[in-house]
């Protein structure tokens, strides 16, 4: 057993017996302390509840068993949400390899790299003997629109996992930043794997 | 009959009841039943009890009474009874009940539970007590489920109302035979078939009026009164709220419907990972509100519940006290040297356990839950029993390690006080004592 599982085992176990001491503890006399508003509204955080509230909810295993039957509704409802909505595809990366038609100039200079699905282009731009890279989104992507209104942070990797660019988008759906690597473009992929990919940086 | 969230109101109930009467009177053959008279034993006694009953309810696992199906959500016999066994721990009002009515039997007949002739009088109490409780859970249950108060009065009379209604079909199925009342239910003379009678097909399709007319007539028609028309005051009310008997014949059938298609129940112990999806909202919650009130801002004025009008007679509760001082020493939680292992593994082998089962149990533990943290003073054993009773014997959240294999479940508790060479009353009054710390911290 590898020892992620065995923790998350323990975990539950851990839970769950805790879940059963709130839970089946005798308590005379119980009934429901708060009504499904309150609890719904602290669970939302858009009410705390009082210090009688609080103290009213963990004596009372009832109303502790409906506060967990709302909290599972409530997370099992957020998990549906989360689902995309058809017109607003959610996009976790895209990826793209270095290819022998990409480096076709007589000095060898890589121009532009584009990823698989085509949404995503690298361009180089030699400048004061270095080079600038340049992130830019299609237009025509099917997340453009979410991503130039979220602005999420992004960042490009090579195929050994090194950051090439991080940063958000402009307006333009675009972010530009010095190539941080002393080889150039063309021979750094080629070194690493020949692969990079453009991804969301988890926050 | 289904409603939200109960489990022990339908056909498979009168099953539950005969295996649950069954063990007992196996259970009450084992056990120190005098001491019912003694007041301070009362607590030891149920825990007792429930041991003794939960293994002979074990052995009905695969029998037929025991598999058979005890609700439509698909829990066997045997499951819906080893649940309300426990629920009686969490509800020692209804154990207190039943050993005050054996004590006040003792009064009168003396130590009847020997007396073999006397089966039926124990039976009756062991019936009455979990007859009781059933509709105690499922009332609470239904409260848990739909948010709505609730009472075991209430499910009673959704009881009550089933049942009158699954008589009135009968009676419209064979109308011809039994034309008087049907006429009388539906309070005209019959002439031809009466369309109701086709018409009604469930209990959402059940007139109030055809329910009080129907009680009203069981005295001329079957010999004894009909349940609104007894002499008790218990539904004495309800024959003059059509309204209100409408509104309970709605709220069967419409649930009925609703879970005609439902294939498990809402089973409130749920999945490991809900345990912990839950709790870390509860956590979350419990600080909101700490640290609203340390931010010295007025908060709001208290919504809490008040008491629903009581309708239930009172059931006098007797909480066993948890202020016994532990005085035992610990068994240390750390490595443990050679002598000790080899005195263990010795006890084990006894056992026909794994040699080394505590050793490697010891290691299974995650030395950094709170769980553990909170029992870092009681020896492995008692931890067990602690898991055994929470959680029961098996748990798919056990690590192997705590496993018989030759069961696959936790060692039986005789097992355990065995590996801890304490008595079995030792092992209980323990574990007990561990559980009420716990809850005492749990609650925070």
């Amino acid at each position: 057993m590898k020892e992620n599982d065995l923790n998350s085992a323990q975990d539950d176990l851990d839970a769950r017996l805790r879940e059963r001491v709130l839970l089946s503890r005798p308590a005379p006399d119980d009934r429901l302390m708060l009504a499904d508003a309150t609890l719904i509204a602290a669970l939302d955080g858009t009410r705390p509840l009082t210090p009688n509230e609080r103290q009213a909810l963990s004596a009372s295993p009832l109303t502790l068993r409906r506060f967990r039957q709302l909290s599972l509704e409530r997370q099992a409802a957020a998990q549906h949400a989360v689902q995309p909505a058809a017109n607003d595809p959610v996009w976790t990366g895209s990826s793209g390899m270095l290819r022998a038609a990409s480096t076709t100039s007589a000095a060898n200079e890589l121009e532009a790299l584009v990823t698989d699905d085509g949404h995503w282009t690298l361009h180089f731009l030699p400048q004061d003997g270095g080079w600038q890279v340049i992130l830019s989104l299609s237009a025509d992507a099917p997340f453009a629109a979410r991503l130039l209104r979220d602005q999420p942070l992004l960042r490009v990797i090579d195929g050994g996992g090194a950051i090439v660019l991080q940063g958000r988008l402009d307006a333009d759906g675009e972010c530009e930043r010095a190539w941080p690597f002393a080889t150039a473009p063309a021979s750094h992929f080629q070194l690493y794997g020949a692969g990079f990919a453009v991804e969301p940086v988890a926050p | 009959m289904r409603l939200p969230g109960t489990r022990y109101q339908e056909h498979g109930w009168e099953q539950v009841r005969k295996l649950l009467g069954h063990c007992s009177l196996h259970a009450f053959r084992q056990i120190e039943m005098h001491h019912v008279l003694e007041p301070a034993q009362h607590a030891a006694l149920l825990d007792a009890y429930t041991d003794a009953v939960a293994a002979s309810l074990r052995t009905h696992v695969r029998s037929a009474r025991g598999a058979a199906e005890g609700n439509s959500y698909g829990e066997s016999v045997y499951e819906l009874s080893l649940g309300l066994l426990y629920e009686l721990q969490a509800q020692p009002a209804y154990w207190a009940a039943f050993v005050a009515a054996m004590a006040s039997e003792h009064a009168r007949s003396g130590a009847f539970w020997h007396d073999a002739a006397a089966e039926g009088v124990l039976r009756k109490k062991v019936n009455d007590m979990y007859a009781t409780l059933r509709d105690k859970v499922d009332a609470d249950n239904y409260i848990v489920a739909t948010g709505r108060e609730c009472s075991p009065n209430k499910i009673y009379t959704y009881r009550m109302l089933d049942t009158a209604y699954r008589e009135i079909a009968d009676l419209f199925l064979a109308w011809e035979q039994n034309a008087a009342q049907v006429g009388a239910i539906l309070g005209r003379p019959l002439a031809g078939t009466p369309i109701e009678v086709r018409q009604m097909k469930s209990i959402g399709g059940c007139k109030a009026e055809w329910i009080i007319r129907w009680s009203e007539s069981q005295e001329q028609f079957s010999g004894s009164p009909g349940p609104l028309h007894t002499k008790s005051k218990r539904f004495a009310s309800l024959k003059n709220s059509p309204e209100k008997i409408a509104a309970l014949l709605t709220e069967i059938g419409d649930y009925e419907e609703l879970s005609a298609n439902m294939d498990s129940a809402e089973e409130w112990q749920g999945e490991a990972g809900e345990a912990a999806a839950w709790l870390e909202d509860y956590w979350r919650v419990l600080g909101e509100s700490e640290q609203a009130e340390a931010s010295g801002l007025p908060h709001d004025d208290d919504r809490i519940l008040a008491a629903p009008a009581a309708d239930d007679e009172d059931l006098d509760d007797a909480v066993p006290g948890a202020d016994h001082a532990t005085g035992h020493d610990a068994a240390s939680a750390d490595a443990p040297d050679e002598a000790l292992l080899a005195v263990e593994q010795a006890r084990a082998d006894e056992l026909s356990l794994p040699l080394r089962y505590l050793e490697l149990a010891r290691a299974a533990q995650e030395a950094g839950s709170w769980t553990v943290r909170m029992m870092r003073d009681e020896s492995l054993p008692i931890r067990l029993a602690v898991y055994h009773k929470l959680l029961g014997a098996s748990d798919d959240t056990y690590p192997d390690a705590w496993l018989d294999p030759a069961t696959g479940e936790l060692p039986t508790l005789q097992q355990l006080a065995a590996l801890d060479q304490i008595s079995m009353p030792t092992l209980r009054k323990r574990r007990n004592e561990a559980i009420a710390r716990l809850q005492a911290a749990g609650a925070r």
